[in-house]
């Protein structure tokens, strides 16, 4: 069974990340960045050597997002479509495991991704289950 | 039209294969319990009439988490809740295992009553409807639905994972599943309503396909088998006990005698014998005797011995011990043992003690104290039928010229 765990974050948090917070956001020291990057390679690593690891990825600033819809019948292109503090989806990891449960437990081992104060109480990690069938979709 | 005992057997089959699927996919025990039994409910109505589909596993599974997403809609209550995940060392990824087991396992978790476990089993893992055990119980429906529903709440509570726990629990948890299966087949026993035994037996052959080398789990299917085999021979027509010697032996279980011997064999042969196994071992032998003179008596006391041991605190062991004390060495050794039991007031106040001292007291021949203690079984004794058979007993007893 895949399910597929999100994170997220706004422009903001970005900057933070980068060095560059706004007011009120905790600053990323390049030590902590390092951290929570080698953490992340220790979790990807295991879950590829347990054979549950389908897919990961980190998305890039929102302000890189472009958004199409269809007007008129045209489509159309926003560029940079998010404000600042709208949160959206940062990154992503898909999992092949025997539970929601299992996947539950990968989730709360991400959720303790070393990080500066004031970061993990904010961040939160969503778990959903990929259909596995069209049919499923019409549950 | 397929049968409906058909369907229903069917469908008691594949009840926990069904949950196990939908709380592994989606979790929510409490709400995918409530969803498997509607899918159940909606089979049972359609299958019999519109015939079995051709993967009737997976349309139970289907219209189970159909049902669940009604359920998670309609609840609002049950959205947005927080509860504390628990977490754990990361063990990896579990090993293949057996749904029916990890259910087995949930319904005996630690922070329920045994009387909240055996209800949960019954319905999550037996498939039986919550009127079906109600009446098994001789609770009004009412209770047993709320005893079901605090129960289920509780486990989903406990924070605990759909996986088999970890090896320092693992032992502890399987014995609570074993003990809450035995109560379920004594209930049956007790009561002579065969329905329960019956159950006890499907789900511990079950736990047994599950763990085939788990030598107390053979244990105790082998006594399950081994005694349920004489429940036909141990009620006269009047439903009045008929005490094992007395038992036509040739309406015993023959194949349930075969099958229980070679199990209790094979356990006892693979390691330590536990409590089950014993046990198993003297209803063996009691089983294999052409008649009741026939019985090994000094095995079985042996046996008891064993089991007094590994269970000291157990007085209905102690009891059955000075009996069998009293069929090897003589009434006298066995009634000097029963004194030794009458400081412990569960077991005095116990019909089968009082019973079991009558016997002894008329095999040694002491006329007047049998009656009377006979009478006073009969006082204690929780059935009619058992009454009546002790007062019988005592009846016996009076000198006839007198």
């Amino acid at each position: 069974m895949k399910y597929m765990i999100l994170v997220y974050g706004s422009q903001q948090d970005y900057d933070a990340l980068g060095g560059n917070p706004a007011p009120g956001r905790p600053v990323w020291p390049p030590e902590d960045f390092a951290a929570m990057g080698s953490f992340m390679e220790k979790v990807a690593k295991d879950l590829t050597e347990s054979g549950e690891l389908v897919d990961t990825g980190g998305l890039t600033a929102p302000v890189h997002a472009r958004r199409i819809q269809v007007r008129d019948g045209v489509p159309v292109v926003t560029d940079g479509p998010y404000a600042e503090t709208q949160e959206v989806l940062a990154g992503y990891w898909i999992v092949e495991c025997g539970s929601f449960d299992r996947a539950t437990q990968i989730a709360a081992r991400l959720a303790q991704t070393p990080g500066p104060a004031g970061v993990a109480e904010t961040a939160y990690a969503d778990i959903r289950p990929l259909a596995e069938s069209r049919e499923e979709l019409d549950l | 039209m397929r049968g409906t005992t058909e369907v229903e057997g069917l469908l008691r089959e594949l009840a926990p294969q069904v949950l196990g699927a939908v709380v592994r996919r989606y979790g929510h025990f409490d709400a995918a319990e409530d969803a498997t039994q509607e899918a159940l409910i909606a089979a049972a109505a359609q299958w019999p009439a519109d015939g079995i589909p051709d993967s009737p596993r997976a349309w139970l599974i289907r219209v189970a988490s159909r049902k669940l997403t009604d359920l998670l809609r309609s609840d609002q209550a049950r959205s947005r809740r927080e509860y504390q995940w628990q977490v754990t060392p990361d063990a990896g990824p579990a090993p293949d295992q057996d749904d029916s087991l990890v259910l087995l396992l949930m319904c005996c978790h630690p922070s329920l009553t045994s009387a909240a476990q055996i209800a949960l089993t019954l319905r999550a893992v037996g498939g039986l409807t919550t009127a079906q055990i109600a009446r098994a119980f001789l609770v009004p429906e009412d209770t047993m639905t709320r005893r079901i529903t605090r129960a289920r709440q509780r486990v989903k509570d406990s924070g605990v994972p759909f996986a088999m726990p970890g090896g320092d629990q693992r032992a502890g948890r399987l014995a609570a599943v074993l003990h809450v299966l035995y109560l379920i087949f004594t209930e049956g026993y007790a009561s002579t309503r065969a329905d329960l035994a019956g159950e006890a037996i499907r789900l511990t052959r079950m736990m047994h396909r599950a763990l085939p080398n788990d030598s107390e789990v053979a244990g105790l299917l082998a006594l399950m088998l081994l005694t349920d085999a004489r429940r036909e021979a141990r009620t006269g027509t009047g439903a009045e006990p008929i005490p094992m010697a007395e038992q036509d032996r040739s309406r015993w279980n023959a194949a349930y005698i075969r099958e229980g011997t070679e199990l209790v064999t094979t356990a006892l042969r693979t390691g330590p014998p536990g409590l089950y196994q014993l046990q198993a071992a003297i209803a063996a032998l009691h089983d294999e005797a052409a008649t009741a003179e026939d019985t090994d008596w000094p095995q079985i006391a042996a046996l008891y011995e064993l089991l007094v041991q590994a269970d000291p605190a157990n007085p209905v062991i102690r009891l059955n011990h000075a009996v069998a004390v009293a069929m090897t060495d003589g009434p006298r050794a066995g009634l000097a043992m029963l004194e030794d039991l009458c400081c412990d007031r569960r077991v005095t106040a116990d019909h089968r003690f009082l019973t079991a001292r009558a016997h002894l007291l008329e095999m040694a021949g002491q006329t007047c104290a049998a009656r009377e203690a006979y009478h006073a079984a009969a006082g204690r004794a929780p059935t009619l039928p058992q009454q009546r058979y002790l007062h019988a007993r005592a009846g016996r007893l009076t000198p006839r010229n007198a």
